[in-house]
């Protein structure tokens, strides 16, 4: 059975649909590619499986669970955890810090143990701070551990924004347009990293406009456009399907 | 090397010496000056100093409560109902009032934190205006405008010894400084835990918080109804020592002074600059009263609060200019360390 699954949701913005009867079934441990046109609704599938909207018709299930309706952070919780198209970071934190308040989810002692600072508590934070930096070590952002984040570049902003969804350990990764604005270097970079996190067990959904991203990583593909799946199978293939260039390029024109 | 690692003990333990030094001279200051002027100064320093870290507090979390005041007259006179209408012994009735408090703190914030922002400054405000105005016009309970007179509470027996707050004015100082010393670290050790971390995430970027899994609400709600409870607290032996409480002793003016002493003291230090803001601005305002020119306090504290945000800009206060001070004393050694290579 596959891990999330999203049945027949639609998502309406006044009479607009950005989407419409989508399914999808990710399965455990794989990376999904969502691609599609600007405007074709991949970051409102993003939202809505995140519980940033609520879908007007349709659910989102689980682990056979279904959870639209929920907030965003008791589905975070539930371990799907996303990142944001632009640079969403914590405002005047440095690398650490910005680490350290993503580490939410990290701690079992509750909010008494913390308050009555307990030994379980004190263990906690210490494991925190241990998993900080083997994922700053991991990810090569070890050197800038003390840096204001915003003063990173813009590769490594991305990075440390997807490094900081690690932190509320996730059973899926939506990442919204890791390699936006980045040039083909920078854009590897990030892909290797993304490898590596699948790689750890952790299924990612993926979604990206550049496709040597999505034909370098991902195993499935879906194509969206104006709200619809047009598409969905391997990637390769996909892409030279005639109604995906169409979506893409517009009608071929015989001269 | 030496002395670079001498500037890093310095720098941690001053700031613990001399609080700790200013602690003590506060516990033993009755046998240096215990005239009631002096006494009162800080025992109401005290109080307001607690709603201030309230305000703090609250300010945590990215809210901009307009409306403390109103917690303490509801600690006020639910303090003040209860012994002299009820009857109710001054302990049983000091502990109501902030859990009273509390309870409408707690009731307030689950309905008004939702929208959170501009629009919970602004209701918070008309809250403040709405407990005056109940308070006022429900005289069968609160005597409206004439108030009510309290008696002091009872001597305490201990052995031998009697605490008489008839007599004297120390008794109540000691009872601040405990009330103080309880709130301080509840204040403290929310402020420096892992809560007072997700305090700060969720006022830096709300909606990254809630995506990794922060429930906005849950601290938003913590931070709101603690500030409460220590508020409604501060209200009650407020009005049990200056005897009296009427609707003009928690108005909309209290509510922009506990927002100006947390400011002004500088919000960096929960409970220190929540202090030395309540103790600047009460001495201020005490000494303006004697001046004979109308009103004078509100123009000197405005002038106060424009004066500290372009001096000590991005949420400094006056606490903030101790650091600043030894940064400077120390500044050679500072690059004495960072240049030594021995």
């Amino acid at each position: 059975m596959a891990l999330l699954k999203l049945e027949r949701v639609t998502k309406l913005f006044g009479k607009l649909a950005a989407l419409e009867d989508i399914n999808l079934d990710v399965e455990e441990g794989e990376i999904l590619g969502i691609v599609g046109p600007n405007g074709s609704g991949k970051t409102t599938l993003i939202n809505v499986i995140s519980g940033y909207y609520r879908p007007t018709k349709g659910e989102v299930i689980f682990k056979g669970e279904k959870i639209s309706g929920l907030r965003p952070d008791q589905i975070a919780a539930k371990g799907i955890v996303r990142t944001f198209q632009s640079n969403v970071l914590y405002e005047g934190a440095t690398v650490l810090e910005s680490m350290l308040l993503s580490s939410h989810l990290q701690y079992q002692s509750t909010d008494w143990e913390a308050f009555l600072n307990t030994k379980r508590y004190k263990d906690d934070f210490e494991k925190v701070v241990g998993r900080v930096l083997e994922l700053l070590k991991e990810y090569d952002l070890l050197n800038d551990t003390f840096l204001p984040a915003k003063g990173l570049s813009h590769g490594f902003q991305r990075m440390l924004g997807i490094l900081m969804a690690l932190m509320a350990n996730p059973k899926v990764l939506l990442l919204d347009e890791p390699t936006t604005g980045m040039n083909h270097e920078e854009a590897m970079f990030v892909v290797g990293h993304i490898k590596k996190i699948n790689q750890q067990g952790v299924t990612v959904v993926l979604v990206e406009h550049n496709m040597k991203v999505i034909s370098s990583i991902t195993t499935k593909v879906v194509v969206l456009d104006f709200g619809h799946k047009i598409a969905e199978g391997q990637p390769r293939e996909v892409m030279n399907r005639p109604e995906v260039i169409q979506a893409y390029l517009g009608t071929e024109v015989m001269v | 090397m030496i002395i670079g690692r001498r500037y890093i003990d310095y720098k941690s333990l001053l700031p613990k010496i001399v609080a700790g030094a200013v602690v003590l001279v506060l516990a033993i200051f009755p046998a240096i000056d215990h005239s009631v002027v002096t006494l009162s100064i800080l025992i109401s320093s005290g109080i307001w100093g607690i709603a201030a870290m309230g305000f703090t507090l609250i300010l945590r979390t990215g809210q901009f409560s307009m409306g403390q005041a109103a917690f303490m007259a509801i600690g006020g006179y639910v303090a003040a109902i209860l012994t002299v209408k009820l009857g109710v012994p001054f302990w049983p009735s000091f502990l109501a009032s902030g859990v009273l408090a509390g309870v409408v703190a707690f009731l307030i914030g689950i309905v008004v934190l939702r929208v959170g922002g501009t629009y919970f400054s602004i209701i918070t405000l008309a809250f403040g205006e709405m407990v005056r105005i109940v308070i006022t016009n429900w005289e069968s309970v609160t005597r409206g405008a004439a108030g009510i007179l309290l008696r002091p509470p009872a001597p305490i027996a201990i052995g031998n010894f009697e605490i008489n707050f008839a007599t004297s004015i120390v008794p109540y100082y000691y009872f601040m400084f405990l009330l103080v010393a309880i709130s301080g670290l509840v204040f403290w050790q929310i402020d420096r835990s892992r809560i007072g971390g997700t305090f700060r995430g969720v006022a830096a970027n709300p909606m990254l918080s809630e995506h990794l899994g922060v429930p906005l609400m849950k601290y938003r709600v913590i931070a709101f109804t603690v500030a409460g409870v220590f508020t409604g607290l501060a209200g009650a032996f407020h009005v049990h020592f200056i005897s009296v409480v009427t609707p003009l002793v928690y108005g909309l003016w209290q509510s922009i002074q506990i927002m100006m002493m947390s400011i002004v003291g500088g919000i960096s230090s929960i409970v220190g600059g929540s202090l030395i803001g309540a103790f600047a601005l009460y001495t201020v305002s005490n000494y303006l009263t004697r001046v004979p020119i109308f009103n004078i306090q509100y123009l000197v504290f405005g002038a106060v609060v424009v004066l500290v945000v372009l001096f000590l800009p991005r949420g400094t206060g006056i606490i903030d200019l101790w650091s600043r001070f030894w940064r400077k004393v120390f500044k050679d050694s500072d690059i004495y360390e960072e240049f030594s290579t021995d």
